[in-house]
């Protein structure tokens, strides 16, 4: 009891201090809706566009939400006074990482959500309401590899850094998993590449959802593995920082 | 039982010792500096007594408990280092979120009022002035209540009255119920606040007695004038004397100036210029 009301205090802060950042506000939660407003939107004219689109764009929200509430968040916090004052405080320290993950929940769920707005009100996207459970079930779970590589950049690279680094790849990983042009129309490397990128396997398990891709099995191995490979380099980033700062 | 206790604590990173097995405790309704040169150890002693950091060796107990324990840390409250505050919260918001930590928090009003936050509290802690800042850091130290509190450069960047204050408020009876354990580079500061001092210089405990013992230790004042050799600035334990003497000895002089030493000058008087 008393650790969930720390959580809701710890949340609270975060999450106030995140929404004063509109550097961060409009590209996590306006970006996504801005460009599947400019970019998809005139193509979205049939149903099987339209559900194709909107899973597209749903995954590149998470994407865009998990590396910059972890990986340019992290790498901000770290180190920082008020890091290591929020540490000093009677408060066990997995609450604070623990408020991260409603932090990003909250902006995922914003930024996913003004997609699917968007797209229920301006495009013929078709999908019930099974399909929709899905939808938020998929995105939670092929979300977990991108929280890791987040944990990656924000413990791997210097608060300086993760910014440009986790805006790189977040673009080239999302044009080139086909979130933007679907991967039949890739130019030539990136389509040579796309099957291995994660970006790509997160938007096969979402179009699974519309039956656009009958991968979404296959597409979680994938992720599975991908989540393995970040939670070993988060993990090996996290204690060499730990113990750099707090031994 | 203390309410702070060290005990042969140490504590290296890599080669180097940054504390060398110091020992000292601190007992409720006291008042104690940490008084040391940068880079003596103080900030290693404060992280370990915070529970940031592991002691290598020896032990430290936080009313009994471990400071390492989120519980034992109950009885704690701390100022965030320098003024590292998160700009776009408000001090309302940053002292709540630290009261919410414990069992019996003060109300929230009555520690705005005494660290004069009141006007101030729903401002961006970004607009603040240092010294604003420095006072909110206090706040978030005694919001909670706690029986220790520990105060990590208290006054710097506050002005001459703040700080009077400030001193003042602390060691009003009302926290008489508490241990309070400051850092500080301030000879002054440490005579005008603290019961008992304690000297640390690198990583060893030099000196643990009271103000008035360690003026009569560290009293050397630093006369400074400009003579036939340029500027010369000598550190003497009797500055009257030095002074009859300059002025008996008929050498030319102008820019006399008599003062207080900075830590670091009384730190070499004493020691024989060993740092």
């Amino acid at each position: 009891m008393k650790v969930l009301t720390l959580l809701a205090v710890h949340a609270r802060l975060m999450l106030a201090e995140l929404l004063r950042a509109p550097g961060y506000v409009i590209p996590t939660v306006g970006f996504p809706a801005m460009f599947f407003t400019i970019f998809a939107m005139p193509y979205a004219h049939d149903t099987a566009t339209a559900d194709f689109e909107l899973l597209s764009y749903v995954a590149f929200a998470i994407i865009g939400v998990t590396l910059f509430q972890f990986g340019v968040g992290i790498a901000a916090e770290r180190g920082r006074p008020w890091d290591r004052y929020v540490r000093s405080l009677p408060a066990p320290p997995e609450v604070r990482f623990a408020a991260r993950i409603v932090a990003a929940l909250v902006f995922g769920i914003a930024a996913a959500g003004l997609v699917a707005i968007v797209a229920r009100i301006f495009t013929p996207v078709d999908l019930n309401a099974a399909q929709w459970m899905l939808l938020a079930f998929y995105a939670l779970l092929g979300g977990i590899p991108f929280v890791l590589f987040g944990i990656t950049i924000g413990y791997w690279t210097s608060a300086r850094a993760a910014l440009p680094i986790a805006n790189v790849c977040y673009l080239l990983l999302s044009f080139a998993g086909g979130l933007w042009l679907p991967p039949r129309m890739l130019p030539g490397v990136a389509a040579t590449i796309s099957p291995f990128l994660p970006t790509r396997q997160f938007a096969e398990l979402l179009w699974s959802i519309a039956g656009n891709s009958n991968n979404a099995l296959h597409a979680l191995g994938w992720l599975g593995y991908y989540a393995a490979f970040f939670a070993v380099l988060a993990s090996i980033g996290y204690h060499r920082d730990e113990q750099r700062r707090y031994a | 039982m203390s309410s702070i206790e060290f005990f042969d604590v140490r504590k290296s990173f890599g080669s180097v010792e940054a504390l060398c097995g110091i020992s000292f405790s601190v007992e409720t309704g006291e008042i104690v500096a940490l008084l040391g040169p940068n880079g003596a150890g103080k900030t290693t002693a404060i992280e370990i007594l915070l529970g940031l950091r592991r002691a290598d060796d020896g032990y430290v107990m936080l009313c009994g408990g471990s400071p390492r324990d989120a519980q034992a840390r109950m009885q704690l409250g701390a100022t965030p280092q320098e003024t590292g505050f998160p700009d776009a919260l408000t001090p309302r918001e940053v002292t709540a979120f630290a009261a919410a930590h414990y069992a019996n928090p003060l109300p929230i009003d009555e520690v705005f009022a005494s660290f004069d936050l009141t006007d101030i509290a729903d401002r961006r802690i970004g607009t603040l002035s240092g010294g604003q800042q420095r006072r909110v850091a206090l706040a978030l130290a005694f919001a909670g209540d706690p029986a220790v509190v520990v105060l990590d450069e208290p006054t710097t960047g506050l002005d001459v009255d703040s700080r009077r204050a400030l001193w003042s408020r602390l060691r009003s009876q009302e926290n008489r119920h508490r241990a309070v354990l400051f850092t500080t580079h301030y000879l002054e500061e440490a005579n005008a606040l603290a019961d008992r001092v304690l000297v640390l210089d690198r990583g060893e405990l030099t000196f643990d007695g009271t103000p008035r013992e360690l003026r009569e230790r560290f009293g050397a004042r630093r006369v400074e004038y400009v003579g036939p050799n340029g500027r010369t600035v000598i550190t003497t334990h009797d500055a009257d004397e030095y002074v009859r003497e300059l002025v008996h000895s008929g050498v030319p002089f102008q820019d006399l100036q008599v003062a207080a030493p900075s830590f670091e000058d009384a730190f070499l008087a004493v020691t024989g210029g060993s740092k």
